[in-house]
């Protein structure tokens, strides 16, 4: 639970970027599921959810009210920006490699 | 009111789990069913740090750093061992 | 219906059916995507229960370890002519009656067990009560190195067994037979860089953190590991023919720092197995963790020994 019953005016700003980032997950998901392509579902996935993860953190780190959390939060962050940058990348490199197609904007139904 | 905003941002995030399970099913391609694999992972994190100041659990931090760091082994393992369609 | 309860139904819907899905599904790669995600699942279910330790090692062992070792053994399958699709076989008919009696026992224990009352003097409730004599603050670091020495010990002992018994299979190594995401490959050395020395810095703040908090030798053992998994996996190190002292020593280190504080306790007149103070913690842990990993390690790579591979 969070230190205090009562919702202090700092709290309102958390539960808001928390929501947003929530809001940048539902859009990655949305992306996953009906994008045409591999690579576009890739791109809709990983860009979306990092910035929701960035939302979440910065949400969590006004919530918390500590620096010591914050700066966590930060790491990880950061750590999971690489790890979704690096995974990204190769399971791109791995669908073009093994003759994944790009949907063109005419072939889309 | 932070209790219960933490609390729908959780049960929010665990529906896109669920949703994401759709593309396995879907596939095509194994990349597809490896992105889905990348969304478990990314929303596990965000569950994970907003439970850890939900319960009021330190420890779940640690966990979601864990899962940060050791995320791309799955994929390293995935892109070095299958090809669709190609023998390696 | 509190959103705590929902959380606790989502979770368990998804843990059944995927549960579900993995047993009775039939294509190998959609399977073990399936499993991955289970283990994450798993994990999650643990931290809503509020066992961290619990959720520690899941995370380690099952983002780090499982999902590896399972892509790997299928780029073998199919390297072997495995299809990736199964064909449809019926059931055989004994099945049935099979899952509906072990359903029953279930539910049969599951209903006893809701009726049982709490025994005053349960083995948990005295560890707890113990706790402060130990000198330990995490209750399940208490457990596995004070309550229970003998039995972790022993489970070191089967780890060693188990990377003896691999290597007697072994036959002969082949260098550079694992097909392996080149580290030059772009991102690919960032990534190691800055990851590796993240995974020695949580591992050991796990190790110092089991005595009071969560985490313990096996989840840094698990993370070390993770660690070992992802130089093996870029090709950083590479098997080696035969083992040398080092990796002898290092394998053997968790069993033999038991031994000899469990025995010097023997020799000096206390009770077998008995710790002569939290530095004995700490330096069994230490050992422990290494042995845990490179042993892991060693089974992941399918090596007696690694080696730096010389760019």
């Amino acid at each position: 639970m969070s230190p205090s019953a009562s919702t202090l005016p700092g709290d309102w700003i958390g539960i808001a970027l928390l929501l947003l980032g929530c809001a940048f997950y539902g859009a990655g998901t949305a992306g996953l599921l009906r994008f045409p392509d591999v690579y576009s579902r890739l791109h809709a996935l990983t860009k979306a959810d990092n910035q929701g993860l960035l939302l979440v953190c910065a949400g969590l780190a006004v919530l918390a009210r500590s620096w010591r959390v914050a700066a966590l939060l930060g790491v990880i962050w950061l750590l999971g920006l690489m790890a979704a940058a690096v995974s990204a990348h190769l399971i791109a490199r791995h669908a073009r490699h093994s003759g994944s197609r790009r949907t063109s904007s005419e072939e889309r139904p | 009111m932070t209790a219960i905003a933490l609390g729908l941002a959780v049960v929010f995030l665990l529906l896109n789990l669920l949703a994401g399970l759709w593309r396995i099913g879907q596939g095509p391609t194994a990349a597809d069913r490896m992105l889905a694999v990348l969304l478990f992972g990314s929303t596990t994190v965000a569950v994970l740090l907003i439970m850890a100041q939900w319960l009021g659990d330190e420890a779940l931090r640690t966990v979601a750093l864990l899962f940060v760091v050791l995320a791309t082994i799955v994929t390293l393992a995935f892109v070095g061992t299958t090809r669709d369609g190609e023998r390696p | 219906m509190t959103i705590g309860v929902l959380v606790d139904l989502m979770l368990a819907l998804a843990l059944v059916g995927l549960s579900l899905r993995v047993v009775t599904g039939r294509a190998l790669f959609r399977d073990i995507v399936l499993f991955i995600l289970f283990g994450l699942v798993i994990a999650l279910s643990w931290s809503r229960l509020g066992a961290p330790d619990l959720a520690l090692a899941e995370a380690a062992i099952g983002a780090g370890l499982t999902g590896a070792l399972m892509l790997m053994a299928y780029r073998r399958l199919v390297a072997g002519g495995a299809e990736d699709v199964a064909p449809r076989r019926r059931p055989p008919l004994l099945a049935v009656p099979v899952a509906v009696l072990t359903g029953a026992l279930v539910a049969l224990i599951g209903l006893a067990a809701l009726g049982v009352e709490r025994v005053p003097d349960a083995a948990g409730t005295i560890v707890l009560e113990e706790l402060g004599a130990s000198g330990l603050g995490n209750a399940v670091t208490a457990v596995l190195l004070v309550f229970r020495g003998l039995d972790t010990m022993l489970e070191m002992a089967v780890l060693l067994v188990a990377l003896l018994g691999a290597w007697a299979v072994l036959g002969e190594v082949h260098p550079g037979r694992l097909h392996q995401v080149d580290r030059r490959t772009p991102l690919v050395g960032a990534l190691l860089t800055t990851v590796a020395p993240v995974t020695l810095l949580i591992a050991v703040h796990l190790l110092l953190a089991g005595t009071d908090a969560p985490g313990g030798a096996f989840q840094a053992g698990a993370v070390l590991t993770g660690c070992g998994v992802l130089l093996v996996l870029t090709g950083t190190v590479r098997p080696r023919a035969a083992a040398g002292l080092a990796t002898k020593l290092l394998v053997i280190a968790g069993l033999a720092a038991f031994v000899m504080i469990g025995a010097s306790a023997v020799a000096l007149g206390r009770a077998p197995m008995s710790l002569p103070g939290t530095w004995a913690v700490y330096l069994i842990e230490t050992a422990m963790m290494l042995s845990i990993a490179v042993t892991m390690t060693l089974l992941f790579a399918r090596a007696r020994a690694l080696e730096p591979e010389r760019a």
